[in-house]
C-alpha cells in the first residue's frame, strides 16, 4: 500500500469534511424553539419560560415546567424507543397506539382493587379471584401482551414478506378491535395502589430515562445493533454477510411491542384508568418524534439519543403553547408544520454534505 | 353485486324468524365511554322484551362508514334504524335513505341538524345539551360565591374536542354563565382543548399550574377532564377544598371522586334512558304509532348531597 503525503491511497483527510453527528442539530433546532418561546414568553406574557422569575422555587428554573415538559411525552417516548429500532431496520410500526390500548384493558383488569370507598368496585371486570392481585400479575400479563402482538408483526413481515406498513396496519385494526371487545368498550378503572405507583409523579420519566439508556448502549455497543443498522442500511448485504435477518426482524418487532406494552402498563397506571380509545395516534406522535430526531425513515441512520432530542422538542412545543396561551386550533397547525420543517432541514443538510464530499 | 345477494341472504333469514323486531343501529363509537353506557341501556332494554332484536354496528367516528351502514340496514330488511350521529350536519342524507326506503330512523343523543324537518316517521331522543354546562357552570358560581370568593376569582376551561357539538356548546354555557351579574366576578385565565380525554387534561392542568396563576375554579367539558386536572392537582399538591372542579357526565369514576371529595358538582346524563328511550320511540314507529318527534330526557345537577342516588345510574 503506497503511503503519501495525502494519506493513505491518496485521500486527503479534510476536519472540515467531516459530519457532524446528525444528534447536534437536533439540539441544536431544541435550543432554538427554546429560546423563541423564551423571546414571546419575555415579549408577550412577561414571563419567562424555563426560568423562575416570580421566586416560586428554589433554584433558578421554573421546576414545574420542566417536569411536565418530559413528563408529558415519555411515555410516548418509550413507545418512540421501539419505533426508532423499528424504523432504522427500514420497517415502520403503525400498531403501536393500539396495542397500547389492548395492552392497557387487558393489564388493567388483574390490576383492579376489590373495594372502592368501602363498597365493591363497580368497574370489576373478573370475579373476587382477580382483585387486589400482587402488582407483578398486571405487569407480566401486559407485556406478555407486547411479546404477541409484536411477534406476530415480526414474523408476518419475516416470513410471509409482506411490507411493514401493511403488516402492522392490520395489527393496528385488530388490536383496537381487541381492545373494544375486551370489555365491550367499558373503561376499566381503579387500580391497586401498587399498580398506581407505577405512573405516579416522575415515575413514567425515570422508566423512559433508564429505558433511553439501556437501548442507548444496546443499538450502540451489541450485536443486536450492529446487525439492527445493517438490515437498515442493505438487507441484501446483512444477508450475506450471515446475518439471519428473519430472526432479527422478529426480535426488533417483538422488543417494539414490549416497549408499547409497557407505556399502556405506565399510562393507565398514570391515569388510574385503561379505556379502549386510549394511544389513538400515539404511533404517529411515536414516528414524529424519532423522524424529527434524526431517524430516517429509509432505514440504517438513527440514533435513540436523537428521538430522545425529537421526544424533548415535542413536549417543549407543547408546553410553550400552552405557555403562550395561544389558541388550540392554531397548536396543531404548528406542530404539523414543524415535524415537516424539521425533516426538510435534515434533507437539505444530508444532501449538502452529499455534495461536499 | 355482491352485496345485493348478502343483503338477499340475509333478509331471507331474517323472514324465517317469525315475527321478530329487528333494529338496526348505528353508533358513533364504540369505544366512547357515555356512548358505551347508551348502547348497554338499550341492549338491556332490549333483551328485557320478546322478539326484538338490535344489529349495533360501529361507526368509528367516520360519516361516509355511517351512512354506509344505514343503507346496509335498509337493504337487508330492517324494521328501524337507530343513528347515534358521528357529525350532526351530515343527517340529511341518512333521513333521505331511510325515508325513500320506508324505514323508520331514531336519532339518539346527538341533535341531528335537520332536526326540525323531520319526515314523520323519524323522531330525535336527546337530553338538551344547553342544560349540561349550564348546570355545571351555575353550581360552581354559586359555590365560589359561598366560599366568598365574591370580589374575584380566577379559572381554567378544559374544552372537549373542538370539532364537538357538545363542546362548543359546553364551552359557550360557561361563557354565559360568566357573563350574568351574579358571576361575572369570575374571569377565565385560560381555555383549551385537552380532547375529552383524562390523559390530555392530566398534563394540560400540569401546564397550566406550571405558570404558577393562583386560581379557583376548573370547568371541564366532561368528567374524564375534570378527574385528570384533579389528579393533577394532587400530584402537585394542591388542596381539592381550595379549588371548585365541575364537570359534565355523572360517570362513575366520577361520583366515587365526588364522594371522595374531590369532584364538587357534574351533571347527570341519562345514557341508559336516552338508550332505552331510542328502542321505544323506535319500535312504536315501527308498529305505525305516532311518536313524539322531539322527545328530551332532562339532566340532573349532581352534588356530594345527592351523589347517593346516582351512583348505580351510569
Amino acid at each position: 500500500m503506497a503511503e503519501t503525503a495525502h494519506g493513505v491511497g491518496g485521500l486527503k483527510y479534510d476536519h472540515s469534511k467531516r459530519a457532524r453527528p446528525p444528534e447536534i442539530n437536533v439540539l441544536i433546532a431544541l435550543v432554538l424553539i427554546v429560546l423563541v418561546f423564551e423571546a414571546l414568553g419575555a415579549l408577550l406574557m412577561d414571563q419567562s419560560f424555563l426560568f423562575d422569575t416570580r421566586g416560586r422555587f428554589d433554584s433558578i428554573f421554573n421546576e414545574a415546567r420542566l417536569k411536565i415538559i418530559i413528563l408529558q411525552v415519555a411515555i410516548i417516548g418509550i413507545i418512540a424507543l421501539g419505533v426508532t429500532q423499528v424504523i432504522i431496520t427500514g420497517g415502520i410500526d403503525l400498531s403501536s397506539g393500539s396495542i397500547v390500548g389492548a395492552t392497557a384493558m387487558i393489564a388493567m383488569s388483574f390490576a383492579q382493587v376489590a373495594e372502592v370507598n368501602g363498597s365493591p368496585n363497580p368497574k370489576a371486570i373478573f370475579g373476587p379471584w382477580a382483585m387486589d392481585l400482587p402488582v407483578t400479575v398486571p405487569i407480566l400479563v401486559g407485556l406478555a401482551c407486547g411479546v404477541i402482538a409484536g411477534g406476530i408483526n415480526g414474523a408476518l413481515i419475516a416470513y410471509t414478506k409482506i411490507p411493514p406498513f401493511i403488516a402492522t396496519l392490520g395489527m393496528m385494526v385488530s388490536a383496537r378491535g381487541v381492545a373494544k371487545w375486551w370489555s365491550k368498550g367499558n373503561p376499566i378503572s381503579f387500580p391497586t395502589d401498587e399498580y398506581a405507583a407505577i405512573g405516579a409523579g416522575m415515575t413514567p420519566v425515570f422508566i423512559f430515562i433508564f429505558l433511553a439508556i439501556l437501548f442507548h448502549f444496546i443499538l450502540k455497543y451489541t450485536v443486536y445493533g450492529k446487525h439492527t443498522y445493517a438490515i437498515g442500511s442493505n438487507e441484501a448485504a446483512a444477508r450475506m454477510s450471515g446475518i439471519n435477518v428473519a430472526r432479527h426482524l422478529v426480535l426488533v418487532y417483538t422488543i417494539a411491542g414490549v416497549l408499547a406494552a409497557l407505556a399502556a402498563v405506565v399510562l393507565s397506571a398514570k391515569n388510574l384508568t385503561a379505556q379502549s380509545g386510549m394511544g389513538i395516534m400515539y404511533e404517529l406522535d411515536a414516528i414524529a418524534m424519532a423522524v424529527i430526531g434524526g431517524v430516517s425513515l429509509s432505514g440504517g441512520r438513527g440514533s435513540i439519543i436523537g428521538t430522545c432530542l425529537g421526544a424533548l422538542i415535542f413536549g417543549v412545543i407543547i408546553s410553550g403553547f400552552t405557555f403562550l396561551r395561544l389558541d388550540a386550533f392554531y397548536q396543531e397547525m404548528v406542530k404539523g408544520a414543524i415535524i415537516v420543517g424539521a425533516v426538510v432541514l435534515d434533507q437539505w443538510r444530508q444532501q449538502r454534505n452529499a455534495s461536499k464530499s | 353485486m355482491k352485496k345485493t345477494l348478502l343483503a338477499a341472504g340475509i333478509v331471507t333469514l331474517l323472514g324465517s324468524a317469525v315475527t321478530a323486531e329487528t333494529i338496526g343501529v348505528s353508533m358513533a363509537r364504540f369505544d366512547d365511554n357515555f356512548l358505551t353506557v347508551l348502547r348497554n341501556g338499550m341492549e338491556e332494554f332490549a333483551a328485557g322484551m320478546d322478539g326484538v332484536e338490535l344489529q349495533i354496528e360501529d361507526a368509528t367516528d367516520d360519516v361516509a362508514k355511517q351512512l354506509d351502514q344505514i343503507n346496509n340496514f335498509i337493504a337487508s330488511g330492517v324494521d328501524a334504524i337507530i343513528v347515534n350521529a358521528v357529525d350532526t350536519s351530515a343527517t340529511e342524507a341518512m333521513s333521505n335513505a331511510a325515508e325513500s326506503a320506508g324505514v323508520p330512523l331514531v336519532y339518539v343523543n346527538r341533535q341531528p341538524v335537520n332536526v326540525d324537518t323531520l319526515p314523520d316517521n323519524q323522531a330525535f331522543v336527546a337530553s338538551n345539551e344547553i342544560e349540561s354546562g349550564t348546570l355545571a357552570a351555575f353550581e360552581a358560581c354559586q359555590l365560589l360565591r359561598a366560599a366568598g370568593l365574591a370580589g374575584g376569582a380566577q379559572g381554567y376551561l378544559l374544552m372537549g374536542q373542538l370539532s364537538n357539538q357538545a363542546a362548543v356548546q359546553r364551552s359557550k354555557d360557561v361563557d354565559d354563565i360568566l357573563g350574568i351579574d351574579m358571576c361575572n366576578f369570575i374571569t377565565l385565565i385560560d381555555r383549551q382543548t385537552a380532547n375529552w380525554s383524562r390523559d390530555e387534561a392530566q398534563d394540560l392542568m400540569t401546564n397550566f399550574m406550571s405558570s404558577g396563576e393562583p386560581f379557583d375554579v376548573v370547568f371541564a367539558n366532561n368528567d374524564e377532564m375534570a378527574i385528570g386536572a384533579i389528579q393533577a392537582m394532587k400530584a402537585g399538591g394542591m388542596d381539592m377544598a381550595d379549588v371548585v372542579v365541575v364537570g359534565v357526565d355523572a360517570t362513575q369514576d366520577a361520583l366515587l371522586a365526588m364522594q371522595a371529595g374531590d369532584l364538587d358538582a357534574t351533571v347527570f346524563q341519562d345514557a341508559a334512558g336516552q338508550g332505552s328511550g331510542a328502542v321505544n320511540a323506535a319500535l312504536a314507529l315501527a308498529a305505525g304509532e305516532d311518536v313524539d318527534q322531539k322527545v328530551y330526557i332532562p339532566f340532573v345537577l349532581v352534588t356530594p348531597e345527592n351523589v347517593g342516588d346516582f351512583l348505580s345510574r351510569n
